[in-house]
């Protein structure tokens, strides 16, 4: 396109200048050089080359202007001509720059956030490249994966650059202030090659620190580096201690390298040659780069092959086991985010076209207006084309307008979307903190104006250039009225604007509908009145189960005699959460069938627990204080479970052991009772077959407690702390909050798109609301004199009235019913995101349906009044 | 009617020349229009230049930097194929000209 290289040459005048100027002079030497030739002295030469040259700098400006000014020249007459125009209507500018500003400025800071937390989350260079790799069993569930194999695949595989190996820890960090929990990756070196990050501070660990003995260095993760050491910037070779190991600090990483997301400390994981042995332990993760030109299919494929050989060979083990692929992108955003953003997303650009709608018929109606400027400047010869693209210039004009204000809407909006995340919950979002109105922002915030600007341009633009001249002219500067088509254009707007937001309404109603049933799925544990924390163990000092359980023993005992307590408890995850473990299960007396799984939520908890959280015993008993390491272990299993591995059977009195395949398997436990059903996913459909344990018997490294209160729970957390801490000071207790807090948090992401598609809703109705009033203002002005004629003939004021409302209503009626289609689609759309969701709600879609119809017929009421308050005689005399 | 006027005979002459000799530069064009005229015609440079990046940027030629057989660095021209089409157009609408020039002088 001529046009943007001649931009591009204003842009860069000087190179483009030195350019010209070496070609005149190159032009001139040649001249010498054949003058000198021919026999004339140098000096002659260079005269005579001067002077047939002529004048250089004239030369060189006129070329300088057809490089750049041809084509510029008359946009920049159509811009200053345009800006002239909007000048001269102020109220038209000022309230499309705001409708605008709107509209754009929500894309903005949801494109911005969408850009952080889903496009580039991380600072990976290629990261389509990097791929996450898991073991996959039976064709079904995906697993981490064990060492043994790890080594095999990067022996035997071609696919990849480098491969990477990590898997996490709890540890506690001692000897720098209060004792905390933190989490620790334990990766290999390659794990940084593989994402090809380098630290902004010190450097990460390399390939000969991965070996025992040599790995006491530890890189810091950003966030935890701000949080904990205050951003320190002399935290170079400073020593921590974890869990009662002493490190080295050698580097931090980047800010956009929140990777794993919950990683506070990143250590070299220096396997021993047992680990590198075992085909058992499911504990690791492993990341990779694939070579450039492998496809992700491919690399699976290679893999699968491999697999299926290790499979021939350990058939104990890894029977049933082949291996999946994903890239990295997709780990980290997991299936719900992305899914959430482009609903928002793609509801925010409704919002956009609400707004282009809106302004077209602003633009028509000024149309209107300006046939008589129109058709004078065709009559002096004007061009169609060049009409259009004067009148489009205008559009874009207001599109960079509003870009303008959309930018400062956007960064206002964007601030209040990060104040009120809760940073507990944007510690766990990889790209959360990455969120700002970068170039890429820019550059679609700019491209969605202009795009706006042409699509509420074009089709006015074309209206007002369908005008028969001679009638214009001799109409003089009489006004008329619009065109059959541009009015039939205007109503096709107006229904188009409501029906997109009944559509927006509803789903952002079903959406709240949704999450207010999962804001309150736990509401009969009432669970704003429990305190809940969560404890690691460190297994340094809680080193045998004796140590662990009289730890969980003393605890709970401070914890009930605490005043308001009525129950405390612990388990290893809480209903609602979507913790604990689903483990692999052995059954006595009947034999695992290789490549088929049996497994169940394993669940240690205190011997109060079913009281505390009413959870029925259906048959057998519950734990109860007798119950202790001295004794037969036993457990308590769901009805599910009895149900899915005791089909007819009595389960009572069969032994079971949970996590089978492990190593530090469980011992085997006696089956004493049946509890009804507890839910413990939010977000999975699939209900789980629960094994409870008793963690008086079987005490879980880690536990979350759950005290509950006839009060404020709150206020409890600092006398909870210091019982705790007479027991064990060098204890941290994590996440101290309500059950409802809790609860919230898994919850945030829900809450975000609920409240951003309502802004998007709210804004799109109040658009609707000014569409359906703008339409009709005009057709009242435009029907002055019709409707002055009508009531000198003597039509009541009431037909007036009546005639101007049912025409609101027919186009009401017609954007309803098209709206309700699209809102039904849409509904769909959140039905599959949000359990609890009907497509079909039948109050939802009534009540929205007649609220909507409510506003459109409130907006259509002035208008209405107007008309039928038109004094005829006056109707009649200003024409 | 035709549009051809002055400016016009300086873009068909530059365009022919480019499209009978591939790729010249500016002081190149200047010596072979003059050649090939026998003497008659002479290219201002003020002209010329213009021309020719007006000519580059409507996509009609296009340019590069290379070494001449002296060894110096020149911009070096060539006709693109828009440019082609173009020099069909310029030449049909100059032999029109010369048409309806030759009539009017004939007339009487």
């Amino acid at each position: 396109m001529a046009i943007f290289r001649r931009i591009a040459n204003l842009m860069h005048r000087s190179s483009v200048d030195r350019e010209i100027d070496a070609e005149l002079e190159s032009h001139i030497a040649m001249r010498i050089d054949e003058n000198i030739a021919r026999g004339m002295s140098p000096d002659e030469a260079r005269r005579d080359a001067l002077v047939r040259f002529g004048n250089p700098t004239a030369t060189r400006e006129r070329v300088v202007a057809a490089d750049a000014m041809l084509g510029i020249e008359s946009f920049w007459a159509d811009l200053r001509y345009a800006w002239r125009q909007l000048i001269k209507s102020p109220g038209f500018t000022i309230t499309v720059a705001i409708t605008l500003a709107l509209g754009i400025g929500v894309n903005t800071a949801g494109f911005s956030s969408m850009d952080a937390v889903v496009l580039h989350p991380l600072a990976v260079p290629a990261m389509d490249r990097v791929v996450t790799i898991a073991e996959q069993q039976n064709r079904g569930n995906y697993a981490a994966v064990t060492l043994a194999n790890y080594e095999d695949w990067q022996k035997q595989s071609r696919s990849f650059e480098e491969m990477s190996v990590r898997t996490s820890a709890d540890m506690s960090l001692t000897g720098a202030g209060d004792a905390a929990h933190v989490q620790v990756a334990l990766t290999s070196a390659s794990f940084f090659t593989v994402l090809r990050t380098q630290a902004i501070l010190g450097r990460v660990y390399a390939e000969d620190e991965c070996q025992p003995g040599r790995d006491a260095v530890a890189v810091l993760n950003y966030g935890f580096w701000q949080r904990h050491f205050g951003g320190d910037p002399t935290i170079l070779n400073r020593r921590i201690e974890l869990d009662q190991r002493v490190y080295a600090v050698i580097g931090v990483l980047p800010k956009a390298m929140q990777y794993p997301s919950e990683a506070d400390v990143y250590l070299p994981f220096a396997p021993t040659p047992q680990q590198l042995a075992n085909r058992t332990a499911r504990d690791y993760l492993v990341a990779a780069r694939l070579r450039d030109g492998v496809a992700v299919n491919q690399a699976q494929a290679e893999l699968r092959t491999i697999a299926d050989r290790l499979a021939k060979a350990y058939p104990a083990t890894n029977l049933g086991s082949s291996v999946h692929l994903e890239p990295l992108l997709d780990g980290i955003n997991g299936d719900l985010t992305p899914l959430y953003y482009r609903l928002v997303m793609g509801a925010t650009l409704f919002v956009l076209l609400v707004v282009c709608a809106n302004i077209a018929n602003l633009q028509f109606a000024r149309g209107i207006e300006r046939r008589s400027e129109i058709a004078m400047r065709t009559a002096l010869g004007a061009s169609r084309w060049r009409l259009l693209r004067q009148l489009l210039t205008e559009n874009i004009l207001l599109g960079l307008i509003g870009a303008v204000g959309g930018l400062i809407v956007g960064g206002l909006y964007l601030h209040l979307i990060l104040i009120s995340m809760p940073a507990r919950v944007a510690r766990y979002m990889s790209g959360w903190s990455n969120t700002s109105l970068n170039g890429r922002v820019l550059a679609f915030s700019l491209l969605i104006a202009v795009a706006a600007g042409v699509v509420s341009g074009i089709a006015p633009a074309f209206e007002a250039l369908r005008l028969n001249l001679v009638e214009q002219l001799k109409a003089g500067s009489r006004a008329t009225t619009g065109s059959g088509r541009g009015r039939r254009l205007r109503n096709i707007f107006a229904i188009a604007q409501v029906s997109l937001a009944v559509a927006l309404v509803i789903g952002a109603a079903l959406m709240s509908k949704g999450m207010w049933s999962l804001l309150n799925v736990a509401n009969a544990y009432e669970p704003e009145k429990v305190l809940t924390f969560a404890v690691t163990l460190p297994t340094a000092r809680y080193d045998t189960p004796q140590k662990q359980a009289a730890w969980y023993a003393a605890s709970l005992e401070k914890l009930r005699a605490l005043p308001g307590v009525t129950h405390a408890d612990v388990s290893t995850a809480l209903p609602y959460t979507d913790q604990g473990w689903n483990d692999d299960l052995e059954i006595e007396n009947r034999p695992a069938i290789p490549g088929k799984d049996q497994r169940a939520l394993h669940l240690p908890v205190s011997e109060g627990y079913f009281a505390a959280l009413r959870i029925p015993i259906l048959a057998g008993r519950a734990f109860t204080k007798s119950d202790s390491l001295d004794t037969v272990p036993v457990a308590v299993v769901s009805r599910r479970f009895a149900a899915q591995y005791f089909p007819g059977q009595n389960p009572l009195g069969r032994r079971i052991r949970m996590r089978a395949g492990d190593k530090r398997f469980d011992p085997w436990v006696t089956i004493v009772g049946i509890a009804e059903e507890a839910k413990y996913t939010l977000w999975d459909q699939t209900q789980y077959a629960a094994a409870y344990l008793d963690a008086a018997q079987i005490p879980p490294p880690a536990a979350t407690y759950a005290v509950f209160t006839s009060g404020n729970a709150l206020a409890l957390a600092a006398p909870a702390r210091k019982a705790l801490a007479k027991i064990d000071p060098a204890l941290p207790l994590d996440t101290v909050e309500t059950y409802k807090q809790l609860l919230n948090d898994s919850l945030t992401g829900l809450m975000y798109a609920a409240t951003m598609l309502a802004i998007d809703a709210l804004i799109a109705l109040l658009l609707a609301a000014i569409g359906i009033f703008g339409v009709m203002a005009n057709l009242v002005g435009e029907r002055t004199r019709e409707i002055g004629v009508r009531l000198a003939m003597g039509a009541r004021r009431e037909d007036v009235l009546g005639m101007i409302l049912r025409r609101a209503s027919r186009l009401t009626a017609i954007g309803l019913g098209t709206g309700l289609v699209l809102a039904f689609c849409l509904a769909r759309l959140v039905a599959n995101l949000l359990r609890g969701v009907r497509p079909d709600d039948p109050v939802v879609f009534i009540g929205i349906a007649l609220a909507i119809a409510a506003i459109a017929f409130a907006s259509s009421w002035i208008p209405a009044r107007r008309a039928s308050r038109v004094d005829p005689m006056q109707a009649l005399r200003s024409e | 009617m035709t549009k051809t006027d002055l400016q016009g005979t300086l873009d068909l002459l530059v365009l022919k020349t480019l499209a009978q000799n591939g790729a010249l530069h500016g002081y190149g064009v200047v010596q072979h229009i003059q050649s090939a005229s026998g003497e008659l015609l002479r290219v201002e440079e003020g002209s010329l230049y213009p021309a020719l990046h007006r000519m580059e940027q409507s996509g009609w030629i296009a340019a590069e930097w290379a070494m001449t057989e002296t060894n110096r660095r020149a911009k070096y021209y060539k006709l693109t194929a828009q440019g082609r089409r173009q020099l069909q157009q310029a030449e049909e609408s100059f032999d029109q000209l010369v048409k309806g020039v030759r009539a009017v002088l004939r007339y009487a």
